[in-house]
């Protein structure tokens, strides 16, 4: 059962909801319910206290400002949030969310505003990579709830849905480990390209490159890429910093040439030799500091053809980011979780 | 150095270490040096920032609305985080009946659900209990609940040709608690359950087979393409003996009551949905483990 619409999303008595659950359980897929029994022994599965799926923005939002009306004794708010006092009698998530919120603005307000209430730290360090982790799975949970809303409500939310996945992806590019950031942003491909659905139709990718790990543990430096792994513009006497690609058995390589980044590929199949392709970087377009060559990072076209031996090389835009800056790597590797490669129609 | 609402809705990632070093240093001094638990602590400090992101605060900017939350003033604000952190340590230790004792030294006389919440005023409201905002959105949601309802009724009636598996599943629930389903069940069969003492043998083995059925028959019935393209694949699929892959072409996908274009539709939506390998070619090729999958895919209709 998908968990964008299970059954019972919108079971509001007990036994539906009993039902739907015993159902989703006889569809889930057994790497599911394994990832689902891990979760219940707290380990390192995202722990949500809201379930996304059975999380309402629309009403939750309202909470404070109903919450507070309702401390300052204003009678009229229950009329004014009709809606959202019936929405929470049924909805256990939002209820729950009502009840914490209450209880916290209450203290709140009790408190004398010119009182300073605790003292930070004058220095503190960026917080433990687990939490950058948990941070960014919230920011996209909560990007594909936006989205979700707004295609239901009709409405275009995608401007905050791409603020929310552009804040997942700094937050994650401080996560030094590769693994651990692969997993804070697993889901960040997907949703980006809700955000931007509507905008172009593609064919599907012939080929879809993600970057190879470094393994579990791996550095945030990655490779240096040496002569004998590829041929590179550079020179051939060169090492040179790369984000190395994969999609099955294909490799590829992302390097740089002052501000330029370049895309290498090779083995490309038979069918496309001579032919232009189009390359698209899905995330491209959530990250502000590089200027993609003509302007749409979804749509690159090849300047060159794929050479008889199935490669090509072809600049893909510019940037004051540096590959061989540990401070800038993180966030171009990000960028380029995705390259895909379609046909030119 | 401080930080409001206003520095984690404007300025969000400059805020986070302060919001994570605050809130770290407040959950420590309420759990108190000897109970102190990393993973405790993650979780009450991981649930106030769930808090502050669902509510639209962090990294919202203008683009979502401003609420109570962005008036309280800096003292205030953190009051607010302050108890919540507070109330979820409440929440994990009476879930661990951790002594009351502990527990009742932090409540205030009034929790959080004491006189004060407006709420236990409202138990049913007026004109039954649908949680909706509008009648039509009620409606919707009914509607789908029954029709899914009514399938799934269905498809348990059709293993009464295997009279263990059905009772194995009728079993399942009623122990849920969903005795009314159960009950209509036998009423149509004309049939009744054996006691429930009575032991079922080969009870799991039963339960997995009738599992099976019913997520066939799930699919087999639902009017959703992509439900039935998934279907298709597990069906029509040929298996290479040497590889131990399947594969099938799309014009075997299409049978007669769907075209290419509709199968290709289906295919692009299983790719997405991270089910299936395929760049548009005209044979779809499946390892074991992705067939397995797809014989438990099903969405709502949409």
């Amino acid at each position: 059962m998908q968990k964008d619409t299970p059954p019972g999303t919108y079971y509001t008595d007990d036994k539906y909801r009993r039902l739907a659950r015993w159902l989703q359980d006889v569809m889930a897929p057994p790497q599911e319910r394994e990832a689902q029994a891990g979760a219940l022994q707290g380990e390192e599965a995202p722990h949500f206290a809201i379930p996304p799926g059975e999380y309402h923005p629309h009403f939750y939002q309202q909470l404070p400002d109903f919450i507070m009306a309702l401390l300052k004794y204003d009678w009229q708010a229950v009329s004014r949030y009709a809606p959202l006092l019936y929405h929470l009698v049924g909805c256990p998530t939002c209820h729950a969310g009502y009840l914490d919120l209450y209880d916290a603005l209450r203290e709140a307000v009790s408190v004398d505003d010119d009182q300073p209430h605790v003292s930070l730290p004058a220095q503190v360090n960026v917080p433990a990579a687990r939490h950058l982790v948990q941070l960014c799975q919230l920011l996209i949970t909560q990007a594909e709830a936006v989205l979700k809303q707004a295609r239901h409500e009709h409405r275009d939310d995608a401007a905050l849905a791409r603020a929310l996945l552009r804040l997942a992806i700094k937050s994650g590019a401080r996560i030094d480990q590769s693994s651990m950031r692969s997993r804070a942003l697993q889901d960040l491909v997907r949703v980006a390209a809700s955000a931007e659905e509507g905008t172009q139709e593609e064919p599907p990718a012939l080929y879809s490159y993600s970057p190879s790990l470094a393994g579990v543990g791996g550095a945030r430096h990655g490779k240096t890429v040496r002569k004998a792994a590829a041929p590179h513009p550079a020179g051939p006497s060169h090492e040179y910093p790369a984000i190395q690609l994969q999609d099955r058995s294909f490799t590829g390589t992302i390097t740089q040439q002052e501000d330029t980044l370049i895309l290498h590929l090779y083995g490309l199949d038979s069918s496309l030799r001579g032919q232009l392709v189009n390359i698209s970087v899905p995330l491209g377009s959530l990250i502000e500091p590089i200027q993609w060559l003509g302007g749409n990072p979804r749509a690159i076209r090849s300047t060159v053809a794929v050479d008889g031996q199935g490669a090509l090389t072809i600049p893909l835009g510019r940037t004051g980011l540096r590959l061989d800056d540990p401070k800038d790597r993180p966030l171009l590797e990000v960028t380029f979780m995705r390259v895909e490669i379609h046909p030119v129609r | 150095m401080s930080f409001t609402a206003h520095n984690l809705r404007y300025h969000a990632e400059e805020s986070f270490p302060q919001l994570y070093a605050y809130l770290q240093r407040y959950a420590q001094r309420i759990s108190g040096p000897s109970n102190a638990n990393t993973y405790d602590l993650d979780l009450v400090v991981g649930h106030v920032v769930e808090q502050l992101v669902r509510l639209g605060l962090i990294g919202g900017g203008d683009r979502s609305p401003l609420t109570a939350l962005d008036a309280l003033s800096e003292a205030q604000f953190m009051a607010f985080l302050q108890r919540m952190v507070r109330n979820k340590f409440i929440d994990l230790w009476r879930k661990r009946h951790v002594p009351v004792s502990a527990v009742s030294e932090l409540e205030s006389p009034e929790g959080a659900e004491g006189e004060d919440n407006p709420l236990n005023e409202v138990v049913q409201p007026v004109w039954g209990s649908p949680p909706f905002a509008t009648p039509e959105e009620a409606a919707l949601a009914c509607v789908s609940i029954q029709e899914l309802r009514n399938l799934l009724k269905h498809c348990i009636m059709e293993l009464s040709v295997a009279p263990r598996q059905l009772q194995a599943v009728l079993r399942e629930i009623d122990e849920i608690g969903c005795t009314e389903l159960m009950r209509s069940v036998l009423d149509e069969l004309h049939s009744s359950l054996p006691p429930l003492e009575e032991p079922l043998e080969h009870q799991s083995q039963h339960k997995d087979h009738a599992h099976r059925k019913l997520r066939h028959c799930l699919q087999q019935h639902s009017s959703n393409l992509t439900v039935t393209v998934a279907l298709r694949l597990t069906e029509y699929g040929v298996q290479d003996a040497a590889a131990g892959a399947f594969a099938v072409d799309i014009q075997t996908l299409a049978q007669d009551d769907l075209s290419d274009q509709d199968v290709r539709q289906g295919l692009t939506g299983l790719v997405a949905g991270g089910f299936l390998v395929w760049h548009g070619e005209n044979t779809i090729h499946l390892s074991a483990a992705q067939r397995k999958r797809l014989s438990r895919y099903y969405r709502d209709d949409e």
